[in-house]
Order: structure tokens, then sequence, then C-alpha cells
């Protein structure tokens, strides 16, 4: 299939589901109150884009949810990839940190919570915490991983044409990991915005997560939507990048000789 | 060849011993090769025959320096081998190359690593790739190339350091009948201007023939060397009629038939092990 029938198929698909949403709410199919209609979402949204939900405009919202997720998501990063790297090399270090990996990351973080909050309080540093917690200990699994399915012959081939042990690292487990680190920060960052939520439900006056739980408790199921609607979009808007930074940076992925 | 035929390779009452995960288990370990001795005076064409699993990688991997001997010496001019070093080079069975680099970088990938001068290593890395018929794919990546396009990339890349000994497993074993017999072709004919030792393994008795000065043949295991063929007739062998040639028909079916028998007893050995179990 061409990209542009894919395309075409897709966006159809997704007009028609919004169409029939549409129609369910205008002739009353279901009580808007369970199913706002994607008008009504509108209207909602172009209100709170003026006004602001709850004293805070709605770009403040949607900029508190991006800035913490992408802080706490770009530290994981950078602390986990080495780490998992290292662990992937030494087998010892592996050895030592695994339990401790392998406990933390099927917990779900909403477990945490209540720690985190006497540990960091209700400020922002328990919200990274819980936002960090769970992409770092994706990135790092990731990263271990990559290095063992690195190709021993081809470290072998490197050892042969001269390559010493920072060369081999440098110039062919490096690039030979780097797919691999590109899928595992891809699902990392879904992991972190799905954190987010867990985040926000720790004593937050803004955000998105925020907005949605609290727009719940008075029934506000317009705005709720909106919020998912919001989530969904920038998950989506988020993976995406990641993976067009993939194609550009990483072309050999998947290919192999 | 020339009077004074030194000695590159040596092997000496190699055995080599693989240790089981269950130390002291009954099941503890493989004794992959037993009691080799083995010898390839300096660039001579050798090809090492024998039944999957005799060891025939764990000969090459030992002489590469991946991997000690239990006991015995393994000797490269002289010295025991130690670790990998460019002196010796390694082409598999798997192009192994570096799907990252251009074929270009990829063939000048030992010569960089080594921090050899740009104007150094790049006329004959363009030098090599000519013989192999790879002008104007400089710049592709391998993911671009054929299966035997990637081999003599590799080939490039291993022949480029100027090794004095290139180990081969099973180099051409995953390309198809026509392209094997023009990798053959072209190995002999840039052996015999470079004139490397070669040590090739293969299970294509033809294969041998047309390649190797002498070719060995390898029991099943554990691993020891039962036969020594000096293949008559003087290069340039004809590729095409060598089957077919009066002077390699008797060879031709004594290495065949040694090849069997070891093939046989390494089968019949292992429905005798899977029986007792
Ligand atoms: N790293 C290892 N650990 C344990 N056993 C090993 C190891 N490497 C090889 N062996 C065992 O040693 C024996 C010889 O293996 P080797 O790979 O040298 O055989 P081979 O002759 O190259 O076989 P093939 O023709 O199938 O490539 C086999 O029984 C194998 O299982
Ligand atoms: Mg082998």
């Amino acid at each position: 299939m061409t990209i542009w029938r894919r395309s075409a198929i897709s966006i159809l698909s997704v007009v028609s589901v919004l169409a029939l949403w549409q129609l369910a709410g205008t002739l009353r199919w279901v009580d808007p109150l369970l199913l706002p209609a994607p008008s009504e979402v509108l209207q909602t949204a172009v209100f709170l884009a003026a006004n602001g939900y709850q004293q805070v405009p709605l770009w403040q919202h949607i900029f508190v949810s991006v800035a913490r997720a992408l802080a706490a998501f770009f530290v994981a990063v950078l602390v986990g990839i080495p780490l998992g790297l290292l662990m992937g090399l030494n087998a010892s270090l592996d050895a030592a940190l695994d339990p401790f990996i392998q406990f933390l990351r099927p917990l779900p973080k909403i477990a945490l919570i209540p720690l985190t909050v006497v540990w960091f309080g209700i400020g922002e540093t328990s919200k990274f915490f819980l936002i960090f917690i769970a992409c770092f200990l994706s990135v790092v699994v990731g990263a271990s991983a990559a290095v063992l399915n690195v190709q021993r012959d081809r470290i072998r081939a490197a050892k042969l044409l001269g390559a010493d042990r920072w060369q081999i690292f440098r110039f062919v487990i490096i690039p030979h990991t780097l797919p691999e680190l590109f899928t595992s920060v891809r699902l990392s960052i879904g992991i972190g915005w799905t954190a987010l939520i867990a985040a926000e439900l720790v004593a937050a006056t803004a955000g998105l997560g925020w907005m949605v739980l609290n727009a719940g408790n008075y029934l506000r199921t317009d705005i709720v939507i909106l919020g998912i609607l919001l989530l969904g979009i920038i998950g989506y808007a988020l993976d995406l990048m990641l993976v067009l930074a993939q194609k550009h940076f990483v072309p050999w992925a998947g290919k192999d000789a | 060849m020339s009077g004074e035929a030194r000695v590159t390779i040596r092997l000496e009452g190699v055995d080599k011993f693989f240790g089981g995960k269950t130390a002291g288990g009954a099941n503890g370990g493989t004794l992959a090769l037993k009691d080799i001795s083995l010898e390839l005076t300096e660039g001579e064409f050798v090809c090492l025959l024998g039944p999957s699993g005799c060891g025939k990688s764990t000969i090459l991997n030992l002489i590469a320096g991946f991997d000690r001997p239990t006991s015995g010496e393994v000797l490269v001019n002289g010295t025991a081998v130690e670790k990998p070093t460019p002196e010796r080079g390694m082409v598999f069975q798997q192009p192994t190359l570096f799907p990252w680099l251009t074929v270009i970088d990829n063939v000048t990938f030992g010569p960089r690593m080594l921090g050899v001068a740009r104007c150094d290593y790049l006329p004959p890395a363009r030098k090599y790739l000519r013989n192999m018929g790879l002008e104007g794919f400089e710049n592709h990546y391998p993911w671009q190339l054929s299966g035997g396009m990637c081999q003599r990339v590799a080939l490039a890349r291993a022949w480029i350091s100027s090794p004095g000994i290139l180990l081969m497993d099973e180099p051409f074993g995953a390309l198809d009948a026509q392209t094997r017999l023009m990798m053959q072709e072209l190995l002999v004919n840039i052996w015999e201007s470079a004139r490397t030792t070669i040590l090739f393994v293969t299970h294509d008795v033809d294969e041998a023939l047309y390649l190797a000065d002498r070719v060995l043949v390898m029991s099943a295991r554990p691993g020891r060397i039962v036969r020594n063929f000096t293949v008559p007739g003087n290069r340039p062998r004809d590729i095409e009629n060598l089957a077919s040639d009066p002077s390699m028909m008797e060879i031709r079916r004594d290495v065949l038939r040694c090849v069997r028998d070891e093939v046989r007893k390494s089968m019949e050995h292992s429905t005798h092990d899977s029986v007792s179990v």
C-alpha cells in the first residue's frame, strides 16, 4: 500500500468516527453529560483558550505538563542510557543492579505516590521524580539489552582490524545499539507521558492531567474529553518527532549486512 | 615455492575443552579439539574440511587469538598467540560489515582505527575495491549491496591491513553457486599476487580442491586431523573443468570418501548419544 493511500484511509476513518460522534450528539442519541459532541468540545476549547481553567490559562496547563514530562524525560535519558550501556558491557554491574530494576519496573508507579509525597512534599520535585523513575527504568533496560544484541563476530572483526576497547565501544557498539536506543527512548516517552497523570494526581494546581481529574470532579465531561484529546495529540506528536529523528539519524535501523 | 619454506602457523598438541555450565556435572562440557598439530608455511593456501561441529571454527578462533587452547601451543611466526592483531585477518560466513558506514568507510575501518593518514589508506582502498569489481559503489551502504558484493567488501576490508595470515570461516557458504565460483576465482587471483598465508574452512570438497595447496580433513568431535592431502596440478587451475580433470579425479574421490566417513561417524555418534540418553 502506498503511503498516500494509507494516509487517505486513515484520514477518512478518523473523519467518519468524528462525524458519527457529532451525529450522536446532535440527534441526542446519548446524554451530552456522558459524551459531549465534538462541536461542544470545540466550544469549550475556545472558551478555555480565552478564559483559562480555574484561573490558569489553557496554554499554561499544556506548557506545565509538557515541561514536567520533557524535563524528567531528558534527565532520565541522559542518565539512563549511559548506565544501561555500562550494565550491558559489565556483567557484574548488571548482576548488582538488575534485581532492583526488575522489581521496580513492573511496579505501578501510582503505588509510589504516598512515599514520594512524604519524601519530596507536594511540589514539583515529587512530580519530576515520578515521571523520571518511570522513563529511567525503561531506558536502562532497553539500553542494556541493546548492548547484548551486538553481533559477536562484528566485534571480533573490529578487534582483528586493530580497534582497541574504546574504539570498539565508540565505533561499533554505539552505532550498533543506536536504533534500539531510539526505540527504547520512544517507548519511554510514552511511559513518561502516562506517568504524568500519576504525577499530577499529587496535589497539583495546573497541568493537563490535573485539569482532567479536576474537571471530572465537577462532571465537566467536555473539559475531560478536551484534556484527553490534548494529552493524546501531544503524546502522538512527541512520538512522531522521535520517529522522524530516528529515520534521520539512524537510517541503518533494521538493515543488517 | 622457494627453498626456505618458513613456518607461519604452527599448532602443537592443541586440546580445547569448553567448560559446561554445571561445573563438575555429568554434562560438564565439550572436548572440541584433541591433540591437533598442524603447520602452514608462508604463502600457503590450506583448506580445512570436516563434519559440522568438529572444531574448525574453534581452530580459527585459536589462531586469531579470540580464544586460548586448554593445552598445547598456538604459534604464529614462532611466538605464542596472545590476542587478536591486524597481522591476522578474518572473513566470516556473514560479511559482518558495519551497516552505518559506506563501502569505502568499511574497507578503511582498520587503517582508520590505527591512525593511518588518509592519503596513505585511500589509494590502496580504491585499488582493492577496483580489484573486487566494486568501483562506483564506494558511497553505497552495505544494505544496498548483494550478498556477494558484501562479502567482497569484507574481503577488501580484511586485506587492506596486509595481514600475513588470512583466516576464512566458510566465507562463501551463504552465496549462490554462480557467485561462489566467481568469488573463488577472485580470491585465488588476489592470493597469487599477495601471497598471504590462508587457512580456509569449507564444507565443499570441490571448493577446497580448486583453492588449496593442501587439504586437511578433520574427524568428528573431538576434532583431530585425520588426513592431509596435497593437491596436485599446476596453477592457475581451471575452475570449470576441475571436477573432470583426470589428475584430480583420484584425489577428489579420496577426499570425498574421507570426509563422508567422518560425517557418517559424527551422525552415528549423535544418534547413539540421543538413544543412550
Ligand atoms: N564458546 C563455546 N562454548 C561451548 N562450546 C563451544 C563453544 N564454541 C564451540 N563449542 C563446541 O565446540 C565444538 C566445535 O565447534 P566449532 O564451532 O568449532 O565447530 P565447526 O567445525 O566450526 O562446526 P560448523 O561446521 O558447524 O561451523 C562444538 O561441539 C561446539 O558445540
Ligand atoms: Mg564453524
